[in-house]
C-alpha cells in the first residue's frame, strides 16, 4: 500500500517504479533505433550481419517496451489507468485521422510527408490526452487535502451537488 | 454517483493521503471520488466500505441517471 507520489499525487510508489522501468526501456530502444539507423546507413563499410543484428535488437527492445508498458498499465492505480487508456484512445484517433486524411490534403497541395509523421501525431495525441486527463482529474485550486478538507466556504462546483455548494469546517455535507 | 467519503474521512481525522494508503490507491483517486468526478470500480468500492466498516450502500448512493 502506498500513498500518491509523483505527478500531483496520481502515481502510487508502484506506479512510479513501473513507469521508471518503461522510460528506461524506451530510452534503451531509442538508442538501439539510432544505432540500427546508423548501421543501415553505413552498411557498406560494416560486416553483413551487423545491420541485421542492430535491427533485430531494436525490434526486440520495441517488444520489451510494449511489454513493460502493458505491465505498468495492468498494475496501475485505477484512475491513472483510465487516464492512460483515454490518452491512448486519443492518440490512436489522432494518428488514424492523420493517416487517412493527410493524403487528401497532399492532393490539394500540402507537402508530402513520410510515415514517421503518423507515429509522431499518435505520440503527440497520446501526450496531449495524458495531459488533459491529469488536468481533468487533478485537484482544483483552493482545495486542501487535510483531514478537515472542505473547510469553511469551500466551493466544489457543479459536479459536487450544485454550484456553490459548500461544506462545513468538519466536512459536513448540508442536505 | 454521490458518496459520503469526505464526511467519513473527516470523522476519522484522516487525510486523503492516509486514506489512499489504506486503500492502496493514489491520493488523486481519493480526491476524484470525493469530488464525484470519478466513480470507483466495484473492488475499490468494497475496499472503501471495508476500511470504514460500512456497507457500500451506506457510503455510495446512485446518481440521477442510475436512479432513473
Amino acid at each position: 500500500m502506498s500513498a500518491g507520489l509523483g505527478w500531483g499525487g496520481f502515481y502510487t510508489a508502484r506506479d512510479a517504479r513501473f513507469q521508471r522501468r518503461v522510460l528506461l526501456w524506451m530510452l534503451t530502444f531509442a538508442l538501439a533505433y539510432v544505432a540500427a539507423a546508423a548501421a543501415l546507413r553505413f552498411r557498406a563499410a560494416l560486416p553483413a550481419a551487423l545491420p541485421w543484428l542492430a535491427v533485430g535488437a531494436a525490434l526486440a527492445l520495441a517488444f520489451q517496451v510494449t511489454r513493460s508498458y502493458v505491465q505498468f498499465l495492468r498494475g496501475a492505480d485505477e484512475l491513472l489507468r483510465r487516464i492512460e487508456i483515454e490518452a491512448l484512445a486519443l492518440g490512436f484517433a489522432a494518428g488514424s485521422a492523420f493517416a487517412m486524411l493527410y493524403p487528401l490534403l497532399v492532393r490539394l497541395g500540402a507537402p508530402a510527408v513520410d510515415g514517421y509523421w503518423t507515429a509522431l501525431v499518435m505520440m503527440l495525441g497520446w501526450a496531449a490526452g495524458g495531459w488533459l486527463g491529469l488536468r481533468r482529474y487533478s485537484s482544483r485550486a483552493g482545495q486542501s487535502f487535510g483531514p478537515h478538507q472542505g473547510g469553511s466556504g469551500q466551493s466544489l462546483g457543479s459536479h459536487q451537488g450544485g454550484p456553490g455548494q459548500s461544506f462545513g469546517p468538519h466536512g459536513d455535507r448540508p442536505q | 454517483m454521490k458518496n459520503r467519503l469526505r464526511v467519513l474521512r473527516a470523522e476519522r481525522d484522516w487525510s486523503q493521503a492516509e486514506l489512499a494508503a489504506r486503500l492502496g490507491v493514489s491520493r488523486q483517486t481519493v480526491n476524484a471520488i470525493e469530488t464525484e468526478r470519478y466513480d470507483p470500480s466495484l473492488p475499490l468500492a468494497f475496499g472503501i466500505a471495508r476500511v470504514f466498516g460500512l456497507t457500500i450502500e451506506q457510503i455510495f448512493e446512485p446518481g440521477e441517471i442510475a436512479a432513473g
